[in-house]
């Protein structure tokens, strides 16, 4: 098999991006509020779907499917595929669609900016997948954290109910759905979406195994849809302007317009939006540049759990999922961190894992206590208390942690520290101590050969 | 709904085992006629009596300011579910105080977007200026600073939360000086509406015309702890 040509080329795959038109969080003034939001044509996708039938059911998740959009919550997959395995109507069985407003994932901070400025496109796109799945409850979890955002969202709710948009008979059509506004209360946990359907539930907030997917048996063992809150407010979007609108922003594989919050030593940090498959020199460029005009070390492309980039191999990458991948990372949500010349990477690993050792849930050993050990090494590391050999060590616990768990959060603690300490060694060992009795004589007059803990 | 009777609240016949720690008088553990409404609604929201638990612990945390064994006890039988249960909800998420705490709750966000801006560098002088670690409280019942993951503001790092409510972005030495005179006279942080960099050119600032305090997002400081 002739081997793919390289997907890192160092040209931007988001065309013309300097001309890209805003369309999550248009530049409107007010648009949280309905007025506004109707005066810009909003609501005008739920009206053409449920009153006119522009699209039935099964169409508009076809339309969905073919528009290529995929999830933005950080693992990618297609929206549309998802919503197709949803079983058949059964009129006994509840349904159910949550939206992961949870956002979590250090890094990120984009499903904020929808709340508070468009919170009424992701209400129209919760409404429109509830259709297309014929679901009449969608609970909308937000992080605990969020409590302002909550109200302002729960006041979109409020006013989405009382202009018909929600409720009994929308529209005076015979389609109903509601929406319960759910808020959590601290647990990053709860962004993985077995465990959020465990914290609706109003239990500890621990992963399930999967299978069976939720789509089989979710929220109180009925059939339930997750999707992210900027997935969702993508939905309207697609039915406005078409699947082929949408697949025609960005790369191919991964289209669409894409919420960049970019962080770190950035002169102008903050949230943007632009197509999928933007450089990630032209990002930072957008955003100002390096604080201070220093050079980059490292660039952390989606989150905390995604694998940090040397910048040798992040200058040439885009920011989509095919492309991180080969780069060696993957696009998370899309929530960048810039790290400059100066920056400690053993600081920063450090607070990696204690962030994981904190919101390690407890209920799998590998990643309670690993994250436990791995977060000890490291503090003892950045110390200077710690030995080249723990480097290894902790590679070990990486390894015993990565896939021995019931959800992905060990694997989400295991990759920065694997990564980190693969890509940054001469960083890390720089601290350690050499290893203390790698040829140290012992009792007897031999000399130990293997270092053993 | 049924208000539980003092009587029985905190001893029912069916829990063995010793008695709840009490901290509140019978007389303080009840729902006003409003937060009856209130927990209605929001029992009416799910299909389990469980499905409440986390909203009406948050409704007891905001009334009691802490949610000791009695309030939760409270809490349990308010909405028919067992004291266990309420229990292993309060305590597996950080939000809820199981311990009592100041009247103003610091929370510092100190993950790696914040800490590479100098998070910690915040924290270190909040404890340097209130006189106690992370963890602690003020004698005078003021101050709990904490240390807190990840809270979603990384584009306005450094920042912190007060006491699970309002956002303070961009901080500063100086603009926490002016946060602790402030919270000294009683005086929250109202909410902070943060521009975005996009609106900026196109929309020459902040997106809302409805809100007073707008913070910008600007360079972060330089961190004197990470480097």
């Amino acid at each position: 098999m002739a081997e793919a040509p390289s997907l890192i080329t160092g040209e931007s795959k988001a065309g013309d991006w300097r001309n890209y038109e805003r369309v999550i969080l248009p530049p409107v003034k007010d648009l949280h509020k309905i007025e506004v939001y109707e005066e810009d044509g909003g609501y005008s996708a739920l009206k053409a779907v449920v009153k006119d039938g522009k699209f039935d059911p099964a169409a508009l998740t076809d339309e969905v499917k073919a528009s290529g959009l995929r999830g933005r919550g950080g693992a990618g997959f297609s929206t549309g595929l998802k919503w197709s395995f949803m079983p058949p109507v059964d009129p006994e069985k509840p349904r159910y669609l949550c939206c992961n407003g949870d956002e979590s994932e250090p890094g990120t901070f984009k499903d904020r900016q929808i709340f508070e400025y468009n919170p009424h496109l992701m209400i129209e796109g919760i409404i429109l997948a509830c259709y297309a799945m014929t679901i009449k409850t969608c609970y909308l979890y937000i992080r605990g954290e969020y409590i302002d955002y909550v109200h302002h969202v729960q006041k979109a709710v409020d006013e989405a109910y009382a202009k018909g948009y929600i409720g009994k008979n929308i529209l005076g059509t015979d389609f109903s759905t509601n929406i319960v506004v759910h808020y959590g209360a601290g647990a990053y946990i709860c962004g993985e979406e077995t465990s959020l359907m465990e914290s609706l539930e109003g239990h500890r907030a621990y992963p399930r195994i999967k299978p069976p997917f939720p789509a089989q048996s979710g929220c109180w063992g009925m059939p339930t849809t997750i999707n992210n809150v900027e997935t969702l407010a993508c939905v309207p979007l697609i039915v406005n302007r078409g699947a082929a609108w949408f697949s025609g922003i960005g790369p191919e594989r991964h289209p669409g317009p894409v919420l960049y919050g970019i962080s770190g030593h950035i002169n102008k940090p903050g949230v943007y939006e632009f197509p999928t498959g933007m450089l990630i020199r032209d990002l930072i460029e957008v955003a100002g540049g390096v604080r201070g005009g220093k050079s980059v070390k490292a660039v952390v492309p989606g989150g905390s759990s995604t694998p940090p980039l040397t910048w040798d191999m992040a200058k040439d990458a885009t920011m989509d999922t095919e492309t991180l991948r080969e780069a060696g990372s993957s696009m998370g949500t899309a929530g960048l961190c810039i790290l400059d010349e100066d920056t400690d990477m053993v600081a920063f690993t450090r607070r990696i894992a204690h962030f994981y050792h904190h919101e390690s849930c407890g209920q799998c050993t590998p990643c309670r206590d690993g994250t436990g050990w791995l977060e000890k090494l490291l503090s003892r590391i950045e110390s200077g208390e710690g030995y080249t050999r723990d480097l290894d060590l902790l590679l070990e616990i990486c390894d015993q942690m990565e896939g021995r768990t019931v959800c992905a959060l060990a694997d989400a603690a295991a990759w920065p520290v694997r990564w980190g300490i693969r890509r940054f060694r001469d960083e890390f060992a720089a601290r350690c101590k050499a290893d203390s009795f790698a040829s140290s004589e012992q009792g007897d007059g031999s000399v130990e050969a293997q270092p053993v803990l | 709904m049924t208000q539980p009777t003092n009587g029985s609240l905190l001893q029912p016949d069916y829990v063995p085992g010793e008695p709840v720690e009490r901290h509140f008088a019978d007389a303080d553990l009840v729902w006003t006629d409003d937060e009856q409404k209130q927990i209605a609604t929001f029992r009416s929201e799910y299909p389990t009596n469980d499905g409440a638990v986390m909203k009406v612990l948050w409704m007891a945390q905001n009334k009691f300011s802490w949610l000791p064994p009695d309030v939760i006890q409270f809490v349990a039988n308010t909405i028919e579910v067992p004291y266990a249960k309420v229990y292993g909800v309060a305590t597996f998420y950080t939000q809820y105080f199981k311990e009592k705490k100041g009247k103003f709750v610091l929370d510092i966000c100190t993950c790696f977007g914040c800490q590479v801006c100098g998070g910690y560098d915040i924290l270190h002088y909040l404890e340097e200026k209130l006189g106690i670690e992370k963890g602690q409280t003020t004698d005078d019942g003021l101050f709990t600073i904490q240390e807190a993951e990840c809270l979603g503001a990384c584009g306005s790092a450094p920042m912190l939360q007060v006491t699970n409510g309002p956002y303070v972005h961009n901080l500063t030495k100086e603009k926490v000086d002016g946060l602790i005179v402030d919270l000294k006279a009683d005086k929250m942080p109202g909410f902070q509406s943060v521009t975005l960099p996009q609106d900026e050119t196109d929309l020459g600032g902040n997106r809302r015309s409805d809100t007073e305090a707008v913070t910008e997002y600007q360079t972060p400081p330089v961190s004197e702890t990470i480097h």
